[in-house]
C-alpha cells in the first residue's frame, strides 16, 4: 500500500513530473536512434545526477531505461534495424507490417503493448519486493555468497554465444575490481605502486568508457559496413489507425508477454531480449494464426514488445533487495544509489523505503509519459532521428564522454580509465566478449568477496558451510545446472547445424 | 589463428593476475588472505584460457577471416587521438584541447564543411565549458603548461 502515498507524493512534485516526461522523452529517441543505447545515454547522463537529488536522479535515469526499452521498437518497425537488442523479435513482424503500409497500427500495438507488460512487470514488482527483501534479510553470508555465485555464473553462461568467453568476462569484471585497497586488511592489490590504482577503478569512468566510448569506436568500424541510407516507412491510408477489434486478439499476447517478462526480469543477467524471443516463439505456438506470423502480424509486434518491457521492474527486485544488478542499466543505477550514500540490499526496506517506492511510482509515471508520447508522436520521433546527423551526434558523444567522466570525481586518472576501458570494451565488443557480463561482475565482485571472506570466517577457513546450509547450497546447484543446460543447448544446436550441412 | 591468439592473450592476462595475486601480502592469525579472489578468479581465467586454446587446437580450418583493417587503423588511431586528448587536460586544460580535438574527431566521422569545422573549435569547448564547468560547478582541469582560461580570465 506503500506505493499510494509515493504516487501521490510524486504526482504533486511538478518538477520531478517535469524531469519524468523529459526523460521519457530522451529515453524514447536515444532508444530508437541505431546504435545509441539506453545504457550510453544512462552513463552519458550519470555525472550530471550527482548534483541532483537521489530521488530525482534515479528516477530520472531509470525511467531513461525503460523509455529507452521501448524506443528501440520505433527503429525496429520503421528503419528495419532495432535500436536494442531486446527490439529484434519486434522487428519481425513490425517491418513487414510497415512496408505494407501499416507502419503506424504497428507502432500503436507495440505503445499499448509495451505499457501494458511494463505496467505488469511493475505491479508485480511493487507486491513481490517487500516479500523478496524479507526473506533477503534472513539470509546469511554463505547464502548470499550463494547467491552472487550463481549470478556469475548465469551472467556469464547465458548471456552470449560462447560460455568459455562469457565466463572468462565475468572473471575479467571481477579481476578489474580487485584492483586497488583490500576492503578488511587495507592490502594492496594489482596497484603496482601507483597511488591512483590504490583508490581503486571508479564505476562510473568504466561504464561511460564501456558503453559511450566503446560506442564511438564501434560506430566508427560500422561506417564502413554501412551498406546505404535508412528509410522510414511512411503509412498509407488507414494505416496509422488502430481500432478496438485490431487489438483485440494481441492483448492475450501482450498479457502472456507481461508474464514472462517479469518472469525472467527478476532472474539476473537473462535480460529484455531472452524475454522478447521466448514471448514471440511462446505466441507464436498458440496463435490460431502461425502461419501469418514472420509476414506482419500485429499479434507478432505485441507478444515481445510487451515481455521486453515487462523485464524493466521486477529486474529491481534482486538489485534493491539483494544489490545484484541483472542487467546494465541495473548495474549503472546501482552506482547511483551508491554515490548518493545509499546502501542497496534488503536493509534498503528498512532505512529508504519511501525513496524506494517513490521510485517505483516515477517509473510507472514514466510508462504512462512514454506511452502518450509513443502513442501519439513515435512517427514523428522517428523524423526527428533521420534528421540526426550521426557523423555529427558520435564526435559530439565522444567529447561528451570525457567531460562526463572528468566530471564525476573531478579527477584525471578517471578520464584515463575511461579512455582505456573504452578501446577495451570495443576489443571485447571485436572479438565477441561478454560487456554485459564483464561490467556486472565488477559491480558485484565486491560484495560477493566481502561475503565469501565472512563465511570463511564463520567457518574458521572451512568451504564445507556452502555444502552444509541447503540454501547455500541450492545457489551453488543452481549455477552448475545453469552452466550444464546451456552446454547443452549449445551441443543440441550444433548437432542440428550439422544435420542441417548434411542434408546439404 | 583467431582463436589461439584469444587464448593465448588471456593466457598472459591471466598470468600477469596470478602474479599480482601473489604479491599480496598474507594474512594475519584469524583473518582471512587478501588475495584469495584474485588468486581464484586468476586461476579459474588460466582454466578458461587453457580451454580455450584446446578448443583452437581442435578446431578445423575454416578460412582466413576477411577483417576489415582500415576500420580497425582508424579506431586504433581515434583511440591514439583520445589518449593524447586526455593527456593534454593536464597540460593545457580543458578548453585549448577541446577546441583543437573537436574539428579533428569531426573530420575523422566524416563532417567536410570547413565553415562547420571552424564553428566546432569555438562552439564545442564553449559549449561544454558551460553545461560542465559553470552550470554544474565542476572545477575544471588545471593546464600545468599553459591554460587558455586563466588567460582569458586575466
Amino acid at each position: 500500500m506503500e506505493i499510494f502515498p509515493a504516487m501521490l507524493s510524486v504526482i504533486t512534485d511538478p518538477t520531478l513530473l517535469f524531469a519524468i516526461v523529459l526523460a521519457a522523452a530522451v529515453g524514447m529517441i536515444v532508444g530508437a536512434t541505431p546504435g545509441l543505447t539506453a545504457s550510453a545515454a544512462i552513463a552519458m547522463l550519470l555525472p550530471i545526477t550527482f548534483y541532483m537529488p537521489p530521488l530525482f536522479a534515479l528516477a530520472f535515469l531509470y525511467v531513461i531505461g525503460k523509455s529507452g526499452r521501448y524506443g528501440g521498437s520505433i527503429a525496429a518497425i520503421l528503419f528495419n534495424t532495432p535500436g536494442t537488442a531486446a527490439s529484434a523479435a519486434t522487428q519481425i513482424d513490425g517491418y513487414p507490417l510497415a512496408r505494407a503500409g501499416k507502419a503506424g497500427k504497428a507502432m500503436k500495438v507495440a505503445t499499448i503493448s509495451s505499457v501494458i507488460g511494463d505496467l505488469m512487470g511493475d505491479i508485480l514488482l511493487v507486491v513481490g519486493v517487500g516479500f523478496i527483501a524479507a526473506i533477503a534479510l534472513k539470509l546469511g553470508p554463505p547464502e548470499t555468497f550463494a547467491i552472487y555465485f550463481a549470478a556469475f555464473v548465469v551472467i556469464g553462461s547465458v548471456i552470449g554465444n560462447s560460455i568459455t568467453k562469457g565466463l572468462a568476462s565475468a572473471l575479467l569484471g571481477i579481476l578489474i575490481a580487485m584492483i586497488g585497497l583490500d576492503p578488511i586488511s587495507s592490502e594492496e592489490r594489482y596497484t603496482f605502486g601507483s597511488f591512483d590504482l590504490s583508490n581503486g577503478i571508479g564505476l562510473v569512468p568504466l561504464m561511460i568508457g564501456v558503453f559511450v566510448l566503446g560506442e564511438v569506436f564501434a560506430q566508427m568500424e560500422s561506417r564502413h559496413k554501412a551498406t546505404g541510407d535508412v528509410e522510414e516507412n511512411e503509412s498509407e491510408g488507414d494505416g496509422n489507425a488502430l481500432t478496438w477489434e485490431e487489438y483485440k486478439p494481441c492483448l492475450p499476447h501482450a498479457l502472456r508477454g507481461g508474464f514472462i517478462g517479469a518472469g525472467i526480469g527478476v532472474l539476473p543477467g537473462l535480460g529484455s531480449a531472452i524475454a522478447a524471443f521466448i514471448s514471440y516463439g511462446e505466441g507464436k505456438r498458440r496463435a490460431k494464426n502461425p502461419e501469418k506470423w514472420g509476414k506482419g502480424a500485429l499479434e507478432g509486434v505485441a507478444a515481445p514488445e510487451s515481455a521486453n518491457n515487462a523485464v524493466s521492474g521486477p529486474s529491481m527486485a534482486p538489485l534493491l533487495t539483494l544489490g545484484i544488478p541483472g542487467s546494465t542499466i541495473g548495474a549503472i543505477l546501482l552506482g547511483v544509489f551508491l554515490i548518493h550514500g545509499i546502501q542497496v540490499g534488503p536493509t534498503l526496506f528498512l532505512t529508504d523505503k519511501e525513496l524506494v517506492y517513490q521510485l517505483f511510482a516515477s517509473g510507472m509515471l514514466g510508462i504512462v509519459a512514454y506511452g502518450i508520447i509513443g502513442y501519439f508522436g513515435a512517427t514523428q520521433v522517428a523524423k526527428l532521428i533521420l534528421k540526426i546527423p550521426t557523423n555529427v551526434l558520435y564526435p559530439l558523444i565522444f567529447l561528451t564522454a570525457f567531460v562526463a567522466s572528468y566530471s564525476a570525481r573531478g579527477s584525471m586518472f578517471d578520464v584515463t580509465v575511461m579512455t582505456v576501458a573504452g578501446f577495451g570494451g570495443w576489443l571485447m565488443r571485436k572479438y565477441d566478449f561478454n560487456i554485459a557480463a564483464c561490467v556486472i561482475s565488477f559491480v558485484l565482485a565486491k560484495g560477493a568477496e566481502e561475503t565469501f571472506r565472512q563465511s570463511l570466517l564463520m567457518s574458521d577457513g572451512g568451504a564445507l558451510i556452502f555444502i552444509e546450509r541447503p540454501v547455500a547450497l541450492g545457489f551453488l546447484l543452481l549455477g552448475v545446472i545453469a552452466i550444464a543446460l546451456r552446454v547443452r543447448g549449445i551441443m543440441k544446436e550444433r548437432k542440428l547445424a550439422q544435420g542441417g550441412l548434411g542434408d546439404a | 589463428m583467431r582463436a589461439y591468439a584469444e587464448g593465448l592473450v588471456l593466457t598472459a592476462i591471466s598470468l600477469v593476475a596470478l602474479w599480482g595475486a601473489w604479491q599480496v601480502p598474507g594474512a594475519t592469525p584469524g583473518d582471512t588472505w587478501a588475495g584469495i579472489v584474485p588468486f581464484s578468479a586468476s586461476l579459474a581465467l588460466l582454466a578458461l584460457s587453457g580451454l580455450m586454446i584446446l578448443g583452437a587446437s581442435q578446431q578445423t580450418a575454416m578460412g582466413e577471416d576477411k577483417t576489415d583493417h582500415t576500420a580497425t587503423f582508424e579506431i586504433i588511431g581515434l583511440f591514439l587521438i583520445a589518449l593524447v586528448y586526455q593527456q593534454s587536460f593536464r597540460w593545457f586544460g580543458y578548453l585549448l584541447p577541446t577546441a583543437v580535438v573537436a574539428p579533428i574527431v569531426l573530420y575523422t566521422f566524416g563532417v567536410r564543411s570547413w565553415i562547420g569545422l571552424a564553428l566546432s573549435v569555438v562552439i564545442c569547448p564553449l559549449v561544454f565549458h558551460v553545461i560542465f564547468f559553470e552550470l554544474l560547478g565542476v572545477f575544471p582541469p588545471f593546464g600545468e603548461v599553459f591554460d587558455l582560461l586563466d588567460w582569458i580570465r586575466g
